[in-house]
């Protein structure tokens, strides 16, 4: 049984106008799995259905045999999926540790080992854990972002395109992050427009085009698509 | 006259003011989305200059009225000058600020406002040939300015200024990208707005002989918020209408308060703001649309637009 | 230059007041995002309430002090849940029209249960306190000490509690701060206890030394507002920075105009911080 479960999601930012039309996929345990497609297809709409930031208008959602599609962030938070929204994903004028505090804001009595156990896994954020996150460059405050998603100790991640805004060289360091990660047991699903940087790490990868599914499969097997490397890999 | 038809007189020249206070800010709120906290300074700023013009002057009445209209248009330019670009809480901070300012400049500045004293004398137009006419005449002339300003604010809300204005006010951020222009729109409605408030003074103090500071009093602008609001946002003649309905509803209280036994006068001053303040909240909360609401409904507004 | 060095004196002291109902100011428009025009009823409620318990309960200043803010924050409080959440949908701004209204409302409820008369704290009197040719009263000191105080205080809250920490998340980040399970509504209704809990601290503080009436906070008003924009809109130690600086302005400014004037420097304040630097000292951006 998949670890997420998407079966014909369908919902927008608001009832009348359904950006996401039926979209169906899965994550299985310890899967990295792309989101791709062209932009306005729908991709963070997506993740944002999932994470219940905004309300699927029909479809089912299944994390791990429980219905969450409907449910508000929070609770489907405490169920094991964190997310991890492209933009103003820190609290830019609170320092690190804080900023992880805040990640487990709903479990305050963690707090204090995981924070330990996140320092000792990124040495970045120890170093700064005074430091305002406004004062962090790109990379790393994409780093503390995830840290944050962390502090809940998710099965899941779901990343909005967690690379926007960075230099290659910070780029590819996150991506080697996001691979370390999956390899202490968490599972992503991330949406990306680096899409070959995506790929090369992803298990498996969706093509979304206009709201729906439009080809799965191993993520190899997508690079070498001709259509695919076409459209979205520049050839 | 008797009591009572001067009682009247009062009432309808009175709620002329209010009209076309109400005129003014509806200009703004109704029109552009900006609000002016401070109506009573721009009031009390038309007053002065006309009554200064005349009084001490001795210029002519028109040319105090005209000077009141200059004075009122480039204090309004004044106050948003500075604001415009920013979100409307600061332009709100500021008009709050000025008409306190006015209060305070009109309390202390004595060699040319006689202080707390107020300036007593000013003319009223063909008082002396008017005699115990002189009151109804000025309350008709008072209804007649207001149809006037009514008239010219009706042109302009259906001109493709008013649209240009309506849009400011739906959409900030796309009227935003429209950049420099829509500025001035803000900018040129304000001091239009003002103005016509500094009109209102100015109608006042000829028509009473005499300002003080005190009869500024910031619940004024509490009052034309509640005439407009009464009246339906954005609605020309709903403003018209809504400053009536407030003059109605302020001598009610004052009948009501008076009712209530065993109460010092200062209780019932105090029970009669506290229902204005009161039916401020209550309209603002349940007739959002007003009296007699716009007919454009606006369009639908997204929450996080008003909050950035 | 003693007349100087006296007015600097007297101008941070009267910053260090005029501070807390400043914090308290931005501290709401931080979380709630409109500006709160009700403080100076907040102020005026707090100096009522402090004048209550030490007038006619007797209590120490300290206790009396607790009062005004335990008074002025529940004003606050229910003013937010009965008049104006309700009117949020609508925009900041008729909101802020509304908490104009609800002033003048508690203004008034003052007005009727205690007259326009002034009313004196119940202090003992004390002879000021000379350092060379300066001279500072007593009660001057203990303002400034108990005003250092709940700023201490407030500033451990924000920085050593969960809910303290949620509150400043909640400014800083809505969005995320709900992502994070943060409960938007609580953290604003204690935004808004805190926040007029400082203005009424402040409006006691205001009374101990002079008198109180219902327009005590109203007099106070055009400053608090100049402290807050001058530090920037919702940056609280900006509301500190920008109170301290008012302060001094306006005690200074004496020197050179009428007294009378010292509530018009806070509009030039105003409008030139909104001219030149509208984010103010600390502020975010203004547009």
């Amino acid at each position: 049984m998949s670890l997420l479960a998407v079966e014909g999601l369908r919902g927008g930012y608001v009832a009348a106008d359904e950006i996401v039309r039926g979209a169906s996929l899965s994550v299985e345990e310890g899967e990295i799995v792309s989101l791709i497609g062209p932009n306005g297809a729908g991709k963070s709409t997506l993740l944002k259905l999932v994470a219940g930031l905004l309300r699927p208008s029909g479809g089912r959602v299944v994390l791990q045999d429980r219905q969450i599609a409907g449910l508000p962030a929070t609770a489907i938070g405490r169920l094991g999926l964190s997310f991890v929204p492209q933009e103003r994903n820190v609290f830019a004028a609170m320092t690190v540790r804080e900023n992880l505090e805040m990640g487990a804001y709903l479990e305050p009595a963690q707090a204090r080992t995981r924070i330990e156990a996140l320092f000792a896994r990124f040495p970045m954020l120890a170093d700064k854990r005074r430091a305002l996150a406004r004062t962090l460059s790109g990379g790393q405050r994409q780093i503390l972002a995830m840290a944050m998603a962390l502090m809940t100790s998710p099965r899941l991640l779901l990343l909005d395109e967690p690379s926007a805004g960075l230099s290659p060289k910070a780029a590819e360091e996150l991506f080697a992050t996001i691979v370390a990660l999956n390899r202490d047991g968490v599972a992503i699903l991330m949406v990306e427009q680096n899409a070959l940087e995506a790929l090369t790490i992803s298990v498996r990868a969706y093509v979304l085009v206009v709201g729906q599914v439009a080809r799965e499969g191993p993520a190899a097997a997508l690079m070498a698509d001709p259509s695919v490397r076409d459209l979205f890999l520049g050839g | 006259m008797t009591g009572w038809a001067n009682y009247l007189v009062f009432i309808v020249a009175t709620g002329g003011f209010y009209a076309l206070l109400a005129l003014s800010l509806n200009l703004i709120w109704g029109g552009a989305g900006m609000v002016n906290l401070g109506l009573a300074g721009f009031f009390a700023l038309g007053a002065y200059a006309s009554a200064l013009l005349t009084v001490n002057a001795g210029a002519p009445i028109l040319a105090g009225i005209a000077g009141a209209l200059v004075v009122g248009a480039i204090g309004g330019y004044v106050v948003t000058m500075s604001t415009t670009r920013l979100r409307g809480d600061y332009l709100a901070i500021v008009t709050l600020g000025f008409a306190e300012t006015i209060r305070l400049v009109a309390n202390n500045e004595i060699w040319l406002t006689r202080g707390s004293d107020g300036i007593s004398g000013i003319p009223g137009p063909l008082k002396a040939e008017l005699g115990g006419w002189f009151n109804a005449a000025y309350a008709l002339g008072t209804l007649a300015i207001v149809a006037l300003v009514w008239f010219a604010l009706r042109r302009i809300d259906l001109s493709p200024y008013g649209r240009a204005l309506r849009a400011v006010r739906e959409d900030e951020q796309v009227a935003q990208v429209a950049g420099k222009r829509i500025l001035r729109f803000k900018i040129e409605a304000f001091a239009i707005s003002a103005a016509i408030a500094a009109l209102a003074g100015a109608l006042y103090g000829h028509f009473n002989s005499y300002v003080a500071p005190d009869i500024f009093q910031p619940l004024i602008t509490i009052y034309i918020f509640l005439a407009v609001a009464a009246g339906g946002v954005g609605r020309v003649s709903g403003a018209v209408a809504g400053a009536y309905l407030v003059i109605f509803f302020l001598e009610s209280t004052r009948f009501a308060a008076a009712a209530i036994p065993g109460l010092a006068p200062v209780q019932h001053a105090a029970i009669r703001e506290m229902l204005i303040g009161l039916a401020l909240i209550v309209v603002l909360r349940w007739r959002p649309q007003g009296i007699l609401p716009e007919r454009i409904p606006p369009a639908p507004r997204p929450q996080s637009q008003e909050a950035t | 230059m003693d007349a100087i060095l006296q007015a600097a004196v007297n101008g941070l002291v009267a910053g260090a007041i005029l501070a807390l109902p400043a914090i308290g100011f931005t501290a709401m428009f931080a979380v709630l995002r409109f500006p709160n025009f009700a403080v100076a009823a907040f102020a005026t409620l707090g100096a009522y309430g402090g004048w209550m318990a030490n007038a006619w309960l007797g209590w120490p200043v300290v206790a009396a002090l607790l009062a005004a803010f335990v008074l002025a924050g529940a004003a606050g409080a229910v003013t937010q849940r009965v008049a104006l959440d309700a009117l949020r949908p609508a925009g900041p701004l008729t909101v802020a029209i509304a908490a104009i209204a609800a002033n003048v409302i508690l203004e008034n409820v003052l007005r009727f249960a205690f007259g326009n008369d002034l009313l004196g704290f119940d202090l003992p009197l004390a002879r000021d306190v000379r350092f060379g040719s300066l001279r500072i009263g007593p009660q001057q000191i203990e303002n400034l000490i108990l005003a250092v105080a709940v700023m201490a205080a407030l500033f451990a809250f924000l920085a050593f509690t969960r809910i303290g920490k949620a509150m400043r998340a909640t400014a800083d980040n809505p969005d995320l701060a709900r992502l994070k399970g943060i409960e938007p509504r609580r953290v604003e209704l204690l935004a808004v206890f805190v926040g007029a809990g400082l203005c009424g601290a402040g409006g006691m503080l205001l009374g101990l030394d002079t008198s109180i009436d219902p327009l005590t906070g109203f007099r106070i008003v055009l400053s608090v507002f100049a402290a807050a924009v001058v530090g920037g809109l919702g940056s609280i130690p900006g509301a500190v920075a920008g109170a301290l600086l008012i302060g001094l302005a306006e005690e200074l400014a004496t020197l050179a105009i009428a007294p009378t004037y010292k509530s018009a420097i806070g509009f030039v304040a105003i409008l030139l911080t909104l001219s030149l630097r509208p984010r103010g000292l600390l502020g975010e951006r203004a547009y």
